[in-house]
Protein backbone atom coordinates (compact mmCIF):
# COMPACT_ATOMS: atom_id res chain seq x y z
CA UNK A 1 0.00 0.00 0.00
CA UNK A 2 1.12 3.43 -0.58
CA UNK A 3 0.04 6.48 0.28
CA UNK A 4 0.53 9.58 -2.29
CA UNK A 5 -1.16 12.71 -0.33
CA UNK A 6 -3.32 13.84 2.55
CA UNK A 7 -5.50 16.86 2.43
CA UNK A 8 -7.26 18.77 4.63
CA UNK A 9 -10.40 21.16 3.72
CA UNK A 10 -12.54 23.16 5.90
CA UNK A 11 -16.56 24.23 6.46
CA UNK A 12 -15.38 27.52 4.54
CA UNK A 13 -14.37 25.19 1.42
CA UNK A 14 -10.68 26.47 1.86
CA UNK A 15 -8.20 23.90 1.88
CA UNK A 16 -5.77 24.14 5.60
CA UNK A 17 -3.17 21.74 5.41
CA UNK A 18 -2.41 19.65 2.30
CA UNK A 19 1.10 17.07 2.52
CA UNK A 20 2.31 15.20 -0.79
CA UNK A 21 4.84 12.84 -0.99
CA UNK A 22 6.96 12.13 -3.85
CA UNK A 23 9.83 9.85 -3.18
CA UNK A 24 7.43 6.56 -1.83
CA UNK A 25 10.96 5.14 -0.72
CA UNK A 26 11.36 7.92 1.33
CA UNK A 27 8.62 9.01 4.19
CA UNK A 28 10.97 12.63 4.84
CA UNK A 29 10.41 13.49 1.58
CA UNK A 30 7.64 15.55 -0.18
CA UNK A 31 5.79 19.07 -0.12
CA UNK A 32 3.77 20.92 3.03
CA UNK A 33 1.57 23.01 2.07
CA UNK A 34 2.80 24.27 -0.94
CA UNK A 35 1.48 26.60 -3.45
CA UNK A 36 1.72 24.53 -5.73
CA UNK A 37 -1.07 22.36 -4.92
CA UNK A 38 -3.62 25.29 -4.55
CA UNK A 39 -5.17 24.48 -7.88
CA UNK A 40 -5.10 20.48 -7.44
CA UNK A 41 -6.72 21.37 -4.02
CA UNK A 42 -9.75 23.29 -5.52
CA UNK A 43 -10.14 20.56 -8.05
CA UNK A 44 -10.04 17.95 -5.62
CA UNK A 45 -12.66 20.02 -3.51
CA UNK A 46 -14.82 20.29 -6.17
CA UNK A 47 -14.76 16.93 -6.92
CA UNK A 48 -15.87 15.60 -4.08
CA UNK A 49 -18.43 18.78 -3.41
CA UNK A 50 -19.96 17.32 -6.58
CA UNK A 51 -20.02 13.79 -5.64
CA UNK A 52 -21.27 14.72 -2.54
CA UNK A 53 -24.55 16.25 -3.78
CA UNK A 54 -25.44 13.62 -6.21
CA UNK A 55 -25.00 10.78 -3.88
CA UNK A 56 -27.53 12.86 -1.72
CA UNK A 57 -30.08 12.93 -4.65
CA UNK A 58 -30.07 9.47 -5.38
CA UNK A 59 -30.54 8.60 -1.62
CA UNK A 60 -33.48 6.97 -0.79
CA UNK A 61 -33.27 7.54 2.77
CA UNK A 62 -33.67 11.76 3.57
CA UNK A 63 -30.34 13.34 4.35
CA UNK A 64 -28.87 11.84 7.71
CA UNK A 65 -25.97 13.88 9.12
CA UNK A 66 -25.64 12.07 12.24
CA UNK A 67 -25.18 8.81 10.84
CA UNK A 68 -23.60 10.07 7.07
CA UNK A 69 -25.38 6.91 5.88
CA UNK A 70 -25.24 7.95 2.22
CA UNK A 71 -22.35 9.74 2.51
CA UNK A 72 -19.18 9.43 -0.07
CA UNK A 73 -16.28 7.16 1.03
CA UNK A 74 -14.24 6.88 -1.93
CA UNK A 75 -13.47 7.84 -5.37
CA UNK A 76 -11.46 5.31 -7.80
CA UNK A 77 -9.85 5.97 -10.43
CA UNK A 78 -7.69 4.32 -12.74
CA UNK A 79 -4.70 5.59 -10.93
CA UNK A 80 -5.52 5.72 -7.68
CA UNK A 81 -8.22 5.85 -4.98
CA UNK A 82 -9.26 9.28 -2.75
CA UNK A 83 -10.78 8.04 0.36
CA UNK A 84 -12.69 10.70 2.87
CA UNK A 85 -13.54 11.12 6.01
CA UNK A 86 -15.95 13.97 7.05
CA UNK A 87 -17.14 14.91 10.43
CA UNK A 88 -20.28 17.01 11.33
CA UNK A 89 -18.17 20.32 12.44
CA UNK A 90 -17.26 20.10 8.56
CA UNK A 91 -13.96 19.31 7.81
CA UNK A 92 -12.82 16.82 5.05
CA UNK A 93 -9.97 14.31 5.32
CA UNK A 94 -9.15 13.28 2.19
CA UNK A 95 -6.29 10.03 1.48
CA UNK A 96 -4.84 9.50 -1.73
CA UNK A 97 -4.36 5.92 -1.97
CA UNK A 98 -3.64 2.99 -4.48
CA UNK A 99 -5.74 0.31 -4.60
CA UNK A 100 -3.47 -2.37 -2.55
CA UNK A 101 -6.53 -1.31 0.33
CA UNK A 102 -10.29 -0.97 0.33
CA UNK A 103 -10.72 0.93 3.54
CA UNK A 104 -8.81 3.45 5.37
CA UNK A 105 -11.78 4.47 7.41
CA UNK A 106 -9.93 3.50 10.76
CA UNK A 107 -6.60 5.32 9.39
CA UNK A 108 -8.53 8.69 8.84
CA UNK A 109 -10.81 8.52 11.99
CA UNK A 110 -7.66 7.78 14.52
CA UNK A 111 -6.03 10.95 12.54
CA UNK A 112 -8.99 13.21 13.37
CA UNK A 113 -9.67 12.12 16.72
CA UNK A 114 -5.96 11.79 17.83
CA UNK A 115 -3.82 13.91 16.06
CA UNK A 116 -6.28 17.29 14.74
CA UNK A 117 -8.78 17.44 17.90
CA UNK A 118 -4.89 16.78 20.10
CA UNK A 119 -2.90 19.32 18.45
CA UNK A 120 -5.54 21.49 16.99
CA UNK A 121 -8.34 21.70 18.69
CA UNK A 122 -6.88 21.78 22.22
CA UNK A 123 -4.59 24.01 21.52
CA UNK A 124 -5.11 27.18 23.02
CA UNK A 125 -2.11 29.53 21.36
CA UNK A 126 -3.62 28.46 17.97
CA UNK A 127 -6.84 28.67 16.49
CA UNK A 128 -8.94 26.34 15.83
CA UNK A 129 -11.31 27.83 13.13
CA UNK A 130 -8.84 29.18 10.31
CA UNK A 131 -10.99 31.94 8.63
CA UNK A 132 -10.57 35.79 10.39
CA UNK A 133 -12.67 37.43 8.67
CA UNK A 134 -15.35 37.71 6.09
CA UNK A 135 -13.12 37.72 3.12
CA UNK A 136 -11.62 34.69 3.74
CA UNK A 137 -14.83 32.80 3.89
CA UNK A 138 -16.25 30.95 0.34
CA UNK A 139 -12.65 29.18 -0.78
CA UNK A 140 -10.38 32.63 -0.82
CA UNK A 141 -8.80 31.40 2.64
CA UNK A 142 -5.03 31.68 3.20
CA UNK A 143 -4.22 30.39 6.29
CA UNK A 144 -3.38 26.71 6.66
CA UNK A 145 -2.20 24.53 9.39
CA UNK A 146 1.79 24.77 10.04
CA UNK A 147 1.47 23.60 13.59
CA UNK A 148 4.91 21.40 14.15
CA UNK A 149 3.49 19.12 16.81
CA UNK A 150 0.67 18.05 14.10
CA UNK A 151 2.63 18.15 11.20
CA UNK A 152 5.51 16.03 13.23
CA UNK A 153 2.92 13.40 14.65
CA UNK A 154 1.18 13.14 11.20
CA UNK A 155 4.41 12.09 9.95
CA UNK A 156 4.85 9.94 12.50
CA UNK A 157 2.14 8.40 12.04
CA UNK A 158 1.73 8.03 8.58
CA UNK A 159 5.27 7.01 7.40
CA UNK A 160 4.53 2.86 8.24
CA UNK A 161 1.87 3.41 5.24
CA UNK A 162 3.89 5.17 2.40
CA UNK A 163 6.61 2.51 1.05
CA UNK B 1 23.50 29.78 47.72
CA UNK B 2 21.40 27.02 46.43
CA UNK B 3 23.85 23.80 46.62
CA UNK B 4 21.37 20.54 45.92
CA UNK B 5 22.66 17.70 48.21
CA UNK B 6 21.62 14.33 46.93
CA UNK B 7 18.77 15.27 45.09
CA UNK B 8 15.91 12.69 46.48
CA UNK B 9 13.71 11.52 43.33
CA UNK B 10 10.44 10.75 44.59
CA UNK B 11 9.14 9.61 41.27
CA UNK B 12 6.58 6.63 41.22
CA UNK B 13 4.90 5.80 38.45
CA UNK B 14 2.36 3.00 38.14
CA UNK B 15 4.44 0.05 37.13
CA UNK B 16 2.26 -1.97 34.70
CA UNK B 17 4.09 -5.36 36.04
CA UNK B 18 2.93 -4.99 39.47
CA UNK B 19 -0.86 -4.07 39.14
CA UNK B 20 -2.46 -4.44 42.10
CA UNK B 21 -1.06 -5.26 45.73
CA UNK B 22 -4.28 -5.88 47.16
CA UNK B 23 -2.89 -8.38 49.77
CA UNK B 24 -0.57 -6.13 50.79
CA UNK B 25 -3.32 -3.39 51.51
CA UNK B 26 -4.53 -2.48 55.39
CA UNK B 27 -8.06 -2.52 55.73
CA UNK B 28 -7.60 1.44 56.00
CA UNK B 29 -6.38 1.47 53.05
CA UNK B 30 -8.71 -0.70 51.02
CA UNK B 31 -11.43 2.04 52.69
CA UNK B 32 -9.74 4.53 51.18
CA UNK B 33 -9.51 3.04 47.76
CA UNK B 34 -13.18 2.23 47.90
CA UNK B 35 -13.72 5.90 49.09
CA UNK B 36 -11.90 7.34 46.02
CA UNK B 37 -13.74 4.79 43.52
CA UNK B 38 -16.93 5.95 45.08
CA UNK B 39 -16.08 9.50 44.51
CA UNK B 40 -17.87 11.37 41.54
CA UNK B 41 -15.96 11.43 38.44
CA UNK B 42 -16.03 13.81 35.53
CA UNK B 43 -14.64 13.95 31.99
CA UNK B 44 -11.07 14.89 32.76
CA UNK B 45 -10.97 16.96 29.19
CA UNK B 46 -13.69 19.08 29.71
CA UNK B 47 -12.39 20.42 33.19
CA UNK B 48 -8.80 20.98 32.22
CA UNK B 49 -10.26 23.06 29.17
CA UNK B 50 -11.99 24.80 31.54
CA UNK B 51 -8.95 25.71 33.74
CA UNK B 52 -7.03 26.78 30.60
CA UNK B 53 -10.18 29.14 29.80
CA UNK B 54 -8.87 30.75 33.13
CA UNK B 55 -5.96 32.30 31.24
CA UNK B 56 -7.79 33.64 27.89
CA UNK B 57 -11.03 35.18 30.51
CA UNK B 58 -7.82 37.49 32.98
CA UNK B 59 -6.52 38.68 29.84
CA UNK B 60 -9.95 39.65 28.78
CA UNK B 61 -11.29 40.83 32.00
CA UNK B 62 -8.15 43.13 31.99
CA UNK B 63 -8.59 44.61 28.53
CA UNK B 64 -12.47 45.68 29.89
CA UNK B 65 -11.09 46.99 32.98
CA UNK B 66 -8.46 49.08 30.70
CA UNK B 67 -11.28 50.39 28.63
CA UNK B 68 -13.60 51.47 31.22
CA UNK B 69 -10.35 53.51 32.99
CA UNK B 70 -10.43 56.38 30.84
CA UNK B 71 -14.06 56.68 30.38
CA UNK B 72 -16.39 59.76 32.02
CA UNK B 73 -19.38 58.30 34.20
CA UNK B 74 -22.02 59.16 31.22
CA UNK B 75 -20.08 57.15 29.00
CA UNK B 76 -20.09 53.92 31.91
CA UNK B 77 -23.79 54.12 31.73
CA UNK B 78 -24.21 53.93 28.39
CA UNK B 79 -21.78 50.53 28.51
CA UNK B 80 -24.63 48.79 31.04
CA UNK B 81 -26.89 48.33 27.79
CA UNK B 82 -27.18 45.02 26.99
CA UNK B 83 -25.37 45.04 23.47
CA UNK B 84 -23.24 42.44 21.57
CA UNK B 85 -19.55 42.93 21.37
CA UNK B 86 -17.61 40.79 19.42
CA UNK B 87 -15.91 38.15 20.86
CA UNK B 88 -12.26 37.94 20.78
CA UNK B 89 -10.70 33.91 20.41
CA UNK B 90 -9.04 32.67 23.05
CA UNK B 91 -5.74 32.00 21.16
CA UNK B 92 -5.99 35.66 20.15
CA UNK B 93 -5.68 36.66 23.48
CA UNK B 94 -3.28 34.56 24.85
CA UNK B 95 -1.06 36.04 21.58
CA UNK B 96 -1.82 39.44 22.84
CA UNK B 97 0.55 38.91 25.50
CA UNK B 98 3.86 39.28 24.30
CA UNK B 99 2.32 42.29 22.10
CA UNK B 100 2.04 44.09 26.17
CA UNK B 101 4.37 46.62 26.40
CA UNK B 102 3.10 48.07 29.94
CA UNK B 103 4.39 46.00 32.69
CA UNK B 104 2.14 47.04 35.02
CA UNK B 105 -0.32 45.69 32.94
CA UNK B 106 1.17 42.40 32.10
CA UNK B 107 1.70 42.10 35.70
CA UNK B 108 -2.11 42.33 36.54
CA UNK B 109 -3.03 39.89 34.81
CA UNK B 110 -0.76 37.68 35.60
CA UNK B 111 -1.12 38.08 39.52
CA UNK B 112 -5.20 37.81 38.29
CA UNK B 113 -4.60 34.17 37.20
CA UNK B 114 -1.94 33.78 40.36
CA UNK B 115 -5.28 34.83 42.48
CA UNK B 116 -7.48 32.34 40.77
CA UNK B 117 -4.89 29.62 41.71
CA UNK B 118 -4.55 30.45 45.11
CA UNK B 119 -7.82 30.09 46.25
CA UNK B 120 -8.13 27.38 44.44
CA UNK B 121 -4.99 25.76 45.70
CA UNK B 122 -6.54 26.60 49.65
CA UNK B 123 -9.99 24.84 48.60
CA UNK B 124 -7.53 21.34 47.22
CA UNK B 125 -5.93 21.42 50.49
CA UNK B 126 -9.43 21.06 52.48
CA UNK B 127 -11.00 18.42 50.16
CA UNK B 128 -7.61 16.05 50.29
CA UNK B 129 -7.20 16.57 53.97
CA UNK B 130 -10.61 15.51 54.06
CA UNK B 131 -10.14 12.69 51.71
CA UNK B 132 -7.86 11.97 54.30
CA UNK B 133 -5.55 9.24 52.22
CA UNK B 134 -4.31 7.20 55.47
CA UNK B 135 -0.42 7.45 54.08
CA UNK B 136 -0.46 10.93 54.96
CA UNK B 137 -0.57 12.42 58.81
CA UNK B 138 -1.34 16.22 58.42
CA UNK B 139 -0.22 16.99 61.97
CA UNK B 140 3.07 15.85 62.30
CA UNK B 141 4.27 16.47 58.50
CA UNK B 142 7.50 18.23 57.79
CA UNK B 143 7.91 20.63 55.21
CA UNK B 144 9.65 18.36 52.98
CA UNK B 145 6.41 15.87 53.53
CA UNK B 146 4.10 18.47 52.84
CA UNK B 147 5.96 18.81 49.46
CA UNK B 148 5.80 15.34 49.00
CA UNK B 149 2.18 15.71 49.23
CA UNK B 150 2.02 18.44 46.62
CA UNK B 151 3.93 16.30 44.20
CA UNK B 152 2.06 13.36 44.65
CA UNK B 153 -1.77 14.19 45.87
CA UNK B 154 -2.39 17.56 44.42
CA UNK B 155 -0.73 17.09 41.01
CA UNK B 156 -2.37 13.68 40.91
CA UNK B 157 -5.90 15.56 41.80
CA UNK B 158 -5.46 18.52 39.49
CA UNK B 159 -3.29 17.43 36.57
CA UNK B 160 -3.77 14.00 36.58
CA UNK B 161 -0.07 12.69 36.75
CA UNK B 162 2.65 13.38 39.46
CA UNK B 163 5.59 15.38 39.36
CA UNK B 164 8.37 14.22 37.71
CA UNK B 165 11.37 15.03 39.87
CA UNK B 166 11.47 17.05 43.15
CA UNK B 167 15.00 18.39 44.05
CA UNK B 168 15.56 20.10 47.35
CA UNK B 169 18.22 21.78 49.82
CA UNK B 170 16.70 21.00 52.60
CA UNK B 171 16.94 24.30 53.51
CA UNK B 172 13.38 25.16 52.46
CA UNK B 173 14.25 25.42 48.38
CA UNK B 174 12.88 22.97 46.18
CA UNK B 175 12.84 22.43 42.81
CA UNK B 176 9.73 20.43 41.18
CA UNK B 177 9.83 19.49 37.57
CA UNK B 178 7.05 18.44 35.62
CA UNK B 179 8.66 16.93 31.93
CA UNK B 180 4.80 16.94 30.46
CA UNK B 181 3.03 19.99 32.33
CA UNK B 182 -0.54 18.36 31.44
CA UNK B 183 -2.45 21.57 30.30
CA UNK B 184 0.61 22.54 28.14
CA UNK B 185 1.50 19.48 26.40
CA UNK B 186 -0.57 19.92 23.15
CA UNK B 187 0.41 23.18 22.64
CA UNK B 188 2.55 25.00 19.39
CA UNK B 189 2.39 28.21 17.93
CA UNK B 190 0.39 27.94 14.66
CA UNK B 191 2.55 30.78 12.17
CA UNK B 192 0.51 30.66 8.92
CA UNK B 193 2.24 34.36 7.82
CA UNK B 194 6.16 31.83 7.65
CA UNK B 195 7.55 34.54 7.85
CA UNK B 196 9.60 33.74 11.70
CA UNK B 197 12.91 31.34 11.75
CA UNK B 198 12.32 29.01 14.30
CA UNK B 199 14.05 30.26 16.64
CA UNK B 200 12.06 33.83 16.69
CA UNK B 201 8.72 31.05 16.82
CA UNK B 202 10.05 29.46 19.68
CA UNK B 203 10.47 32.58 21.44
CA UNK B 204 7.16 33.94 20.86
CA UNK B 205 5.85 30.02 21.83
CA UNK B 206 7.32 30.49 25.21
CA UNK B 207 6.41 33.85 25.92
CA UNK B 208 2.83 32.96 25.09
CA UNK B 209 2.50 29.78 27.20
CA UNK B 210 3.93 32.01 30.19
CA UNK B 211 0.86 32.64 31.62
CA UNK B 212 -0.67 29.59 31.83
CA UNK B 213 2.49 28.31 34.26
CA UNK B 214 0.66 31.00 37.01
CA UNK B 215 -1.71 28.71 37.44
CA UNK B 216 0.39 26.08 39.36
CA UNK B 217 2.19 28.31 40.92
CA UNK B 218 -0.97 29.60 42.71
CA UNK B 219 -1.97 26.24 43.08
CA UNK B 220 1.34 25.82 45.54
CA UNK B 221 1.12 28.88 47.23
CA UNK B 222 -2.25 28.27 48.41
CA UNK B 223 -2.19 24.41 49.45
CA UNK B 224 1.00 25.64 51.27
CA UNK B 225 -0.88 28.67 53.03
CA UNK B 226 -3.67 26.33 53.88
CA UNK B 227 -1.04 23.82 55.72
CA UNK B 228 0.64 26.60 57.99
CA UNK B 229 3.02 28.36 55.57
CA UNK B 230 1.81 31.96 55.37
CA UNK B 231 2.10 33.49 51.44
CA UNK B 232 3.72 36.24 52.61
CA UNK B 233 6.97 33.90 53.27
CA UNK B 234 6.75 31.91 50.40
CA UNK B 235 8.37 32.46 47.01
CA UNK B 236 7.40 30.64 44.07
CA UNK B 237 8.63 30.93 40.63
CA UNK B 238 8.21 28.84 37.20
CA UNK B 239 10.33 28.16 34.47
CA UNK B 240 11.24 26.42 31.24
CA UNK B 241 14.07 23.76 31.44
CA UNK B 242 14.95 21.56 28.35
CA UNK B 243 13.59 17.84 28.31
CA UNK B 244 15.77 14.68 29.26
CA UNK B 245 15.01 13.02 25.96
CA UNK B 246 15.39 15.25 22.84
CA UNK B 247 12.88 13.52 20.43
CA UNK B 248 9.94 14.07 22.91
CA UNK B 249 10.27 17.85 22.24
CA UNK B 250 9.62 16.80 18.62
CA UNK B 251 6.10 15.66 18.97
CA UNK B 252 4.79 17.65 21.64
CA UNK B 253 5.76 21.02 23.89
CA UNK B 254 9.45 21.27 23.15
CA UNK B 255 10.34 22.15 27.13
CA UNK B 256 9.40 21.16 30.43
CA UNK B 257 8.44 22.95 33.48
CA UNK B 258 10.16 23.84 36.48
CA UNK B 259 8.85 24.81 39.74
CA UNK B 260 11.15 26.94 41.99
CA UNK B 261 9.54 27.09 45.93
CA UNK B 262 11.12 28.71 48.50
CA UNK B 263 9.90 28.78 52.21
CA UNK B 264 11.90 31.41 53.98
CA UNK B 265 9.96 30.53 57.76
CA UNK B 266 10.31 26.61 57.48
CA UNK B 267 8.66 26.23 60.61
CA UNK B 268 5.39 25.87 60.43
CA UNK B 269 2.50 27.95 61.95
CA UNK B 270 0.53 25.73 64.34
CA UNK B 271 -3.30 26.38 64.71
CA UNK B 272 -3.66 27.51 68.33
Amino acid sequence: MTIYSFWIFDKHCNCIFDKEWTIPSQPRSGTTNSKQNENVAKLLYGLIFSLRSITDKISSDPVDFLSQKNRIRSITTGKCRVHLFETATGFWFALMTDFKQDDYYDILNHIYKNIFVRFISLNYISPSDFVENEDEKGGQGIRKINNKNFINNLELFLSPLIS
Amino acid sequence: MQQQQQPSNITRRHDPSHPHHHHQLTEEQQQFQLFQESLPKINRLVYQMLLNEIIPTSISVQNRLDESDDNSDAEQLKKLSISEKPVVPSHKLVSQMHEIKNEGRYNNILERIRTIGFKLGCKIADLLVFANNPNLNFRDMDLLAIMKFVCRDVWKLVFGKQIDNLKTNHRGTFYLIDYSYQPIKNFALNDDTNKLSAEELEKKELKSVEPFLELPVGIIKGVLEALGYNAKETICLATYIDLPNEDASHYGFSKGISFHVQVTNTTRQQQP
